[in-house]
């Protein structure tokens, strides 16, 4: 029987993987992205700037939401507090890029603590419901506050750079989008191998046990919702400097309902199934644009209806994913490898 | 001998139930102490006023010099008193090392900064931590499930991953709530050694509720009985189970 008696010290079972092959794997999965830009241009390359910048978002809305197990549909209001707190930093008080980034993400952080406190004794529908408001609020503070946001004329944020790479530059903005992606996943997965990680879990499976053992729940509640929306404020502001000209309306509800669907599809609670499924919904009307040109419907038409078959296949997407695999992609990709892993043996 | 816990009086109404009424009894450092009763006796209630989840009428259970009853909730695990659910509690999405290091949560430390960084001193802390869970995986013999999803294992196993978790914060005393209810006779079985070993190796005092007779009787130092929230009688196994009120309340009542 492999009882792992034979791993030889403690630090290497604590290693994020003891497995050279998943090393290996993220090694590639990073290097390709670092040349990515080579290979593509132009549309491609914003897609996939956006893709890196969604796995951000999800990323941080897995903390809350699949970690801890509070629902959130306040995703847009969690967005627009980070690019416009980026905005105003960068174009009303001059600071450098690499200031304004992070500090988007604590001031959305801490405003988030506004819905989180009372929301402490709220659980499943009734939070997602007090967090879409409070999301709508948001949008609406935005648009009457005129003097300081521009209201309905939007932010208009100056080409700044940000560790040299300048954001109206396309490879300039995918390099930033990469840097801060990368730097969220490791966080985030080393808060999942720690005492932290751990403490979300417990209270999200059993609350009242999690009390016993000691965990806080008033603190890690409050812990998560900081965490979680510095995250999705800090997306939010890679979004206005993707966009550089932002209003009220790019981060409209369908953002808030995407980010959830990004969840569930990658596979809730998982770091990697939060990447695929940011990856895969964000990469959805590319797929379908592909598909309706294999059955001869281009041009003019086939583009204006983008929108429209990206939301129903994304529904239609979710229901399917939910009724055949409850665990997502993540689920399906850890099922294949199982599989592969004992080939001959598991035909 | 000055005891662990103290019961004073402890009673708890919900509207018109009285569910305990004016219970007390001492716990004895590194003994077995058993609180038996029929169905509804108010077993369950006591264990949860000692451990802070359910707030008494009256009464008080002093633990070290204080009393807990009234205390907040998550610093039982750090006064020292860890504690198991009548149903399944554990946390059924994580690993079996998951769940214990929550049991040791308390004596981690740490933040969100230093655990996201994961650099130096938090890496030192989940190694200490590790070893301590170590230990108590090979203490219950669960080394061939350390990474088995807790959701996935039989009933009781979970059951014997939550007693590890319990003894993972290190507790003085524990209350395990029907341990091997549901559980065949083997794992009953084992489960009365790890509660004997708790004792006699660690040193741990252990107050539990158990229907299963035999157990009671076979590892008790002594027995509380409760019926209809009241303390009917407290003495050695012998002494109780010779006691006419016991006899009465589980064969005459309901
Ligand atoms: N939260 C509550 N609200 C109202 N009544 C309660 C509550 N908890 C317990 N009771 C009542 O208190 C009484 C004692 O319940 P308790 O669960 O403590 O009994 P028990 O001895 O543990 O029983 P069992 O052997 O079935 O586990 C019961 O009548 C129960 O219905
Ligand atoms: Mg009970």
């Amino acid at each position: 029987m492999r009882t792992g008696h034979a791993v030889e010290t403690y630090g290497r079972l604590l290693a994020l993987t003891t497995n050279p092959i998943t090393w290996a794997w993220a090694g590639a999965l990073v290097a390709a992205l670092v040349a990515l830009p080579w290979a593509v241009s132009g549309h491609l390359l914003v897609v996939s700037t956006t893709v890196l910048i969604a796995t951000v978002g999800v990323v941080g809305l897995n903390v809350l939401t699949g970690t801890t197990g509070l629902i959130s549909l306040g995703q847009s209001g969690f967005l627009a507090i980070g690019g416009y707190a980026c905005g105003l930093l960068i174009r009303d008080l001059s600071l450098p890029t690499e200031l304004a980034v992070p500090l988007a993400g604590l001031i959305t952080g801490t405003l988030s603590l506004l819905i989180g406190v009372p929301s402490l004794r709220l659980k499943g529908l009734y939070l997602a419901i007090t967090t879409l408001a409070a999301s709508l609020i948001v949008i609406h503070i935005i648009l009457y506050a005129e003097p300081l946001t521009g209201g309905p004329f939007g932010l208009r944020i100056p080409d700044v750079s940000f560790l040299g790479l300048r954001i109206a530059d396309g490879r300039g903005m995918y390099y930033i989008a990469l840097i801060v992606a990368v730097l969220t996943v490791v966080f985030v997965n080393n808060l999942m191998r720690s005492r932290s990680g751990r403490a979300w879990i417990a209270l999200r499976d059993h609350d009242i046990a999690a009390k016993s053992m000691g965990i806080d729940l008033v603190r890690y509640k409050l812990l998560s919702f900081f965490v979680s929306s510095s995250i999705v404020g800090v997306a939010g502001a890679l979004m206005a400097l993707q966009l550089r000209f932002i209003t009220a309306d790019v981060f409209g509800l369908f953002l808030s309902i995407e980010a959830l669907a990004m969840l569930l599809v990658g596979g809730v609670g998982s770091v990697a199934g939060a990447i695929l499924g940011a990856a895969f919904i964000v990469l959805l009307p590319e797929i379908a644009r592909g598909l309706l040109a294999l059955v001869g419907w281009t041009g003019e038409t086939g583009s204006a209806h983008v929108f429209e078959i990206r939301a129903v296949v994304t529904g239609v997407l979710i229901i399917v994913m939910l009724r055949i695999e409850p665990d997502g992609l993540i689920g399906i990709w850890r099922r294949t490898k199982r599989y592969w892993l004992q080939w001959p043996l598991s035909v | 001998m000055s005891a662990l816990l103290s019961v004073e009086g402890l009673s708890k109404s919900f509207g018109g139930v009285h569910a305990v009424r004016g219970v007390s009894f001492d716990v004895a450092p590194a003994s077995i102490h058993s609180v038996i009763g029929p169905n509804g006796a108010g077993k369950t209630t006591l264990f949860n006023m000692i451990s802070a989840l359910v707030k008494p009428s009256s009464g008080r259970a002093v633990f070290d010099g204080r009393d807990v009853s009234r205390a907040r909730p998550h610093h039982l695990a750090r006064l020292g008193i860890g504690r198991t659910f009548q149903n399944l509690a554990v946390f059924s999405h994580a690993t079996v090392v998951e769940n214990l290091l929550v049991g040791m949560h308390h004596r981690i430390g740490g933040n969100v900064l230093s655990d996201g960084v994961f650099f130096g001193s938090t890496r030192a802390r989940e190694i200490r931590a590790r070893e301590e869970v170590e230990r108590i995986i090979e203490f219950l013999e669960i080394e061939h499930l350390r990474n088995e999803v807790v959701g996935m294992l039989s009933y009781g196993l979970q059951k014997r991953v939550e007693l590890g978790r319990a003894l993972a914060t290190g507790p003085k005393l524990l209350l395990l709530d029907e341990m091997v209810s549901g559980m065949n006779t083997e794992e009953t079985e084992d489960i009365a050694r790890f509660i004997l070993d708790i004792k006699q190796e660690l040193s741990i005092a252990v107050l539990m509720i158990e229907h299963d007779m035999s157990i009671v009787m076979d590892i008790s130092d002594r027995v509380t009985v409760l019926s209809f929230g009241e303390r009917i009688a407290d003495g050695t196994p012998g002494e109780v189970a010779a006691d006419p009120r016991v006899i009465d309340a589980y064969l005459g009542g309901a």
